[in-house]
């Protein structure tokens, strides 16, 4: 009974911690703080895909900003054809999975720091080609090879944030879907030891692809919702390192193969976007220093280190009746 | 066929330059087993040494080597000793992770220092060329080209015949019993990360001489570091210099037959086209 009580007490703190964020916009705060609650939610998502990659199935990648720029410019051709948003929304995510799919050709054959270089070099590659190619034709906006996104003036900063929540809230979920199910199992033990997962009859090559084409979707997903919100897209930004920088410091510092990680560490990473705002030059500086002390001194990140505290244990266990149980299984 | 000469001399020339950048990250991936991600930087860094010696002081470029390499000998023996050490023994994934905010931070502090712009260092000699088989080549061509070469032989001199050299090469077969025969391998590996940097110094100026560069240079200069490793295998010097020399003529017969933009995106996809048919390396073991 008493179980009970504190497990219905702790989900009716996060419903209401949910209605509040949902009706965030109603509330009339000005507008930055709407923005930063956007850019939290997009990161998200980004850094829960890539911690399914990198933290439970074992793929370092480095190519999520091909996903992105794949999926922003596939919402380009589709608003430039006439057609809904929503419409190039939906494929910018479809084109980065399949595009997962293609390049899962060459750098599945590869392992560990082969498999991070070669994924290195895509979004690279694909930066040259959108300056050459030129999909929609038209005029060229900026000062690079620059596209502005059509039919998305009239898309609302509060709608945005709807999206956005949607989208953060949805890559949660398939997150915890994943980790309980068959994939998620199926994931750890070839995070852990891949040969001996495929001994036991994993389909080590297919559960990867499965986890990768998810992870290309999602990412494409906010992807092109970023990309609605910013209205205009060029290969220099769009296929950039900075996207990869931000996964992995968000995911590094909440902690990697946890799944609260990619939140706690979102959370820092967009209060030192915050911080760092006047500071454009050095922000990316200050989150590689930050990077590189972090794995020095906490390789596990926040929730790792948390996690080793008996303090947390004790929280734990009086929120949920029988947490530590299930923080001992978690690790 | 004149029309060929020229790039193909080029690029063959090239390819000791690209094998010189991939020499660092090959002796550090041989003999630690780990991937460098901040080496294109690295190799940059001594390329703005370079260049703020020509611009400051007025010197010669290649007289920027006094500074930058004991620089870089210094950084790689600090970072293998204190930092990449420690992270190795965290897991597989630290150092890569710790290398990649490296290479950020170097990428934004060349940003900040010395503006987004494309730079370019300048020598008489880089200046001018030289006829070759009806084909005119820049004469800073043939230096990268002869200057890749001595690098190369003094290397393998050195592995195959000072003690830290059998040392590095002990250490990176079999470390446990490298340590019971006596050597201090945590000293080792230190020198050998700061070898690897000394010859990225010495890449970086000749780089720097051959193309204009911009604080974002540092990951092509890596993956065309880490193609030459892909292509040309593991351990081996020869496969090294070939694997250069091939990805050399692919950027400026693919500038030759598709335009100078599209020249880089040749050489990135020959080098996922060998990682698709055989990621151990066309000469690799």
């Amino acid at each position: 009974m008493k179980d009970f009580i504190s497990r219905a007490r702790g989900g009716l703190a996060l419903l209401s911690a949910i209605v509040l964020l949902a009706v965030l916009p109603l509330l009339g705060l000005p507008r930055d703080w709407i923005l930063y609650f956007f850019l939290f939610y997009i990161y998200l998502a980004m850094a829960n895909m890539w911690n399914l990659l990198a933290g439970y199935s074992g793929l370092m990648s480095l190519c999520q900003p091909a996903f992105i720029g794949l999926a922003g410019y596939t919402l380009v051709i589709i608003t430039w054809s006439g057609l809904s948003f929503y419409l190039g929304i939906i494929c910018g995510a479809v084109m980065a999975a399949i595009f997962a799919v293609l390049i899962s050709i060459p750098v599945f054959r590869l392992s560990g720091i082969y498999f991070a270089i070669g994924t290195l070099v895509i979004p690279e590659a694909l930066r040259i080609v959108f300056f050459l190619w030129r999909p929609v034709g038209g005029k060229l906006q900026g000062g690079g090879a620059g596209y502005m996104i059509k039919g998305v003036g009239g898309v609302s900063m509060s709608q945005l944030y709807w999206f956005a929540f949607v989208l953060a809230a949805a890559s949660v979920i398939i997150m915890r879907l994943i980790l309980r199910s068959r994939l998620g199992l199926g994931l750890s033990s070839i995070r852990d030891n891949d040969r001996a997962a495929a001994c036991c009859g994993i389909a080590v090559f297919k559960l990867k692809l499965y986890s990768f084409i998810i992870s290309a979707f999602v990412t494409g997903l906010a992807g092109s919702v970023f990309y609605v919100y910013q209205q205009f897209i060029e290969p220099a930004t769009a296929f950039n390192i900075k996207w990869t920088m931000i996964v992995i410091l968000a995911t590094v510092i909440g902690g990697m193969g946890i799944e609260e990680g990619p939140f706690v560490g979102t959370i820092i990473v967009v209060f030192l976007h915050f911080l760092l705002a006047k500071y454009a030059g050095v922000s990316l500086l200050i989150q590689g220093a930050i990077l590189v002390i972090i794995m020095l001194i906490a390789p596990q990140g926040i929730m790792g280190y948390l996690r080793g505290t008996r303090a947390y244990r004790f929280v734990l266990r009086h929120a949920t009746g029988n947490g530590l149980i299930k923080a001992d299984i978690g690790n | 066929m004149s029309g060929l000469a020229t790039p193909i001399i080029m690029g063959f020339l090239l390819g000791g330059l690209y094998a010189l950048i991939a020499l660092g990250l090959s002796l550090v991936f041989g003999v630690m087993k780990l991937i460098n991600l901040a080496h294109g930087d690295l190799v940059l860094l001594s390329t703005y040494t370079a260049y703020v010696v020509m611009t400051k002081l007025g010197l010669d470029p290649l007289l920027s080597l006094v500074f930058s390499i004991p620089l870089l000998f210094v950084i790689g023996f600090v970072l293998q000793r204190y930092v990449l050490k420690r992270a190795s023994l965290i897991s597989m994934e630290a150092p890569l992770i710790i290398t990649f905010g490296l290479s950020l931070v170097l990428q934004n502090l060349f940003q900040i220092i010395w503006s987004p712009m494309s730079r370019g260092l300048q020598a008489s000699y880089a200046t001018s060329s030289f006829g070759l088989f009806g084909a005119s080549v820049p004469l800073v061509y043939l230096f990268d080209f002869v200057i890749a070469l001595v690098v190369m032989l003094f290397l393998h001199l050195f592995l195959q015949h000072t003690y830290l050299g059998k040392a590095i090469n002990a250490a990176s077969q079999d470390r446990r019993a490298a340590q019971l025969m006596g050597i201090d391998t945590n000293h080792v590996y230190a020198l050998a990360f700061a070898i690897a940097l000394t010859t990225a110094a010495v890449a970086g100026v000749f780089l720097g001489l051959t193309f204009p560069f911009t604080p974002q240079s540092g990951v092509s200069f890596l993956i065309i570091a880490f193609g030459v490793i892909i292509i040309g295998g593991l351990g081996s010097m020869l496969g090294t210099f070939i694997g250069g020399i091939i990805l050399g003529l692919a950027q400026t017969l693919g500038g030759h037959f598709f335009g100078a933009a599209a020249q880089m995106l040749v050489v990135y996809g020959i080098v996922l086209f060998v990682l698709a048919i055989r990621p151990k390396g066309i000469f690799g073991r």
